[in-house]
């Protein structure tokens, strides 16, 4: 027997309200779920950007040293070079003006160029001629000038001269 | 006495509190300090990012550098990578000369990290202008060579027969052919 003309609804504990409720809360869960896992994985992302830009800065730190001692050593190669080249070039300027000096009427056997001084063998006409003309820039060029004749058989004179640059004085002079 | 709130309503409180605590308790106990990590990780990263470019910079300068001076200085560096060669010297010299001869290369020394061999060497010229040739050409040559005191001329005849040493200086073997691998990498 009826007593209502309206069919009974099924009770249950879920209603509307719980659902909406479990729908809003649900989809705010995923929401917040969703992003913790993007972070999660963004920090463990940069964790491993970040320990592989050290590591490559290490290696481009250490080529960096590399090069700068392959530059520091080029440049002392090109340093000690252009000390010899230079060297060289005094050199062949000091002879020339060494066989520049000597004059026409004196002739050189022989010259011994030393470190710090110069030695000059030879044959000369008279002494004022080695006085004057070979003796007197000598001894504008070198500290201490020593020169000693022997007689030739042709009545010409054979001299040995020893001039010699004191190295101190060059030092105290710089 | 019978409670104004149905049941149906207490249940529905009950839960929103729940789950509004858990979200509460997940936001501030983990979501947030995972954010702050991320955003401390982040400047990290643009930090060491930034220090890796300049380093990078600096480092494709510096390569540059060493491109240009190994490039300029290539003679040089190949003239300190030789061993030095008596009988390619005497080759390369002889028409300077009328005779030449030199010694046996010894070791001398090591100065400023380069090792230093002396030859003795003895010739004869036929006038000053070949040893001042001569002495132009050893700064073209295959290997770096100082002309060392004592130098000696003396008349011989016709020749002027002269003696001198020569200072041959070379990578010593600590160094040697650094700059060469440097030009490979």
């Amino acid at each position: 027997m009826k007593y209502s003309y309206v069919t009974p609804r099924n009770k249950t504990a879920i209603t509307q309200e719980v659902q909406l409720l479990l729908s809003f809360f649900t989809i705010t869960i995923l929401m917040l779920l969703f992003t913790y896992t993007f972070l999660l994985y963004k920090n463990y992302s940069f964790a491993k950007d970040k320990q592989e830009t050290l590591i490559e800065q290490a290696n481009v730190e250490q080529s960096l040293q590399s090069m700068k001692k392959s530059i520091a050593f080029i440049e002392s190669q090109k340093m000690l070079s252009e000390k010899v080249y230079t060297q060289n070039s005094v050199l062949k300027d000091s002879i020339t003006n060494l066989f520049d000096l000597v004059p026409l009427r004196i002739t050189l056997s022989e010259a011994k160029l030393l470190k710090n001084g110069l030695i000059l063998y030879g044959i000369t006409p008279n002494k004022d001629v080695y006085n004057f003309m070979l003796q007197a820039p000598l001894r504008s060029i070198f500290h201490r000038t020593y020169s000693s004749f022997y007689p030739a058989q042709n009545g010409w004179y054979r001299f040995v001269s020893t001039n010699y640059v004191d190295e101190e004085e060059l030092d105290s002079a710089k | 006495m019978q409670s104004s709130i149905s049941r149906q309503y207490i249940y529905l409180i009950v839960v929103s509190l729940f789950l509004f605590i858990f979200v509460l308790i997940f936001s501030f106990g983990v979501l947030i300090p995972e954010g702050k990590e991320y955003r401390i990780k982040r400047v990290e990263l643009k930090k060491a990012d930034k220090e890796l470019r300049q380093y990078e910079n600096f480092h494709y300068e510096t390569l540059d550098t060493l491109k240009e001076l190994q490039s300029t200085n290539r003679a040089i560096i190949t003239a300190f990578d030789a061993s030095f060669k008596p009988e390619r010297f005497e080759k390369q010299n002889k028409g300077y000369f009328s005779s030449l001869s030199l010694s046996k290369v010894e070791f001398r020394e090591v100065e400023e990290a380069f090792a230093v061999y002396e030859v003795n060497t003895t010739s004869e010229i036929s006038s000053p202008k070949s040893f001042y040739d001569f002495l132009d050409s050893v700064n073209k040559s295959d290997w770096i060579i100082g002309i060392n005191f004592p130098i000696d001329f003396k008349r011989e005849g016709e020749l002027i027969k002269s003696s001198f040493t020569m200072k041959v200086y070379s990578n010593s073997k600590e160094t040697n052919s650094t700059a060469s691998e440097s030009v490979d990498k």
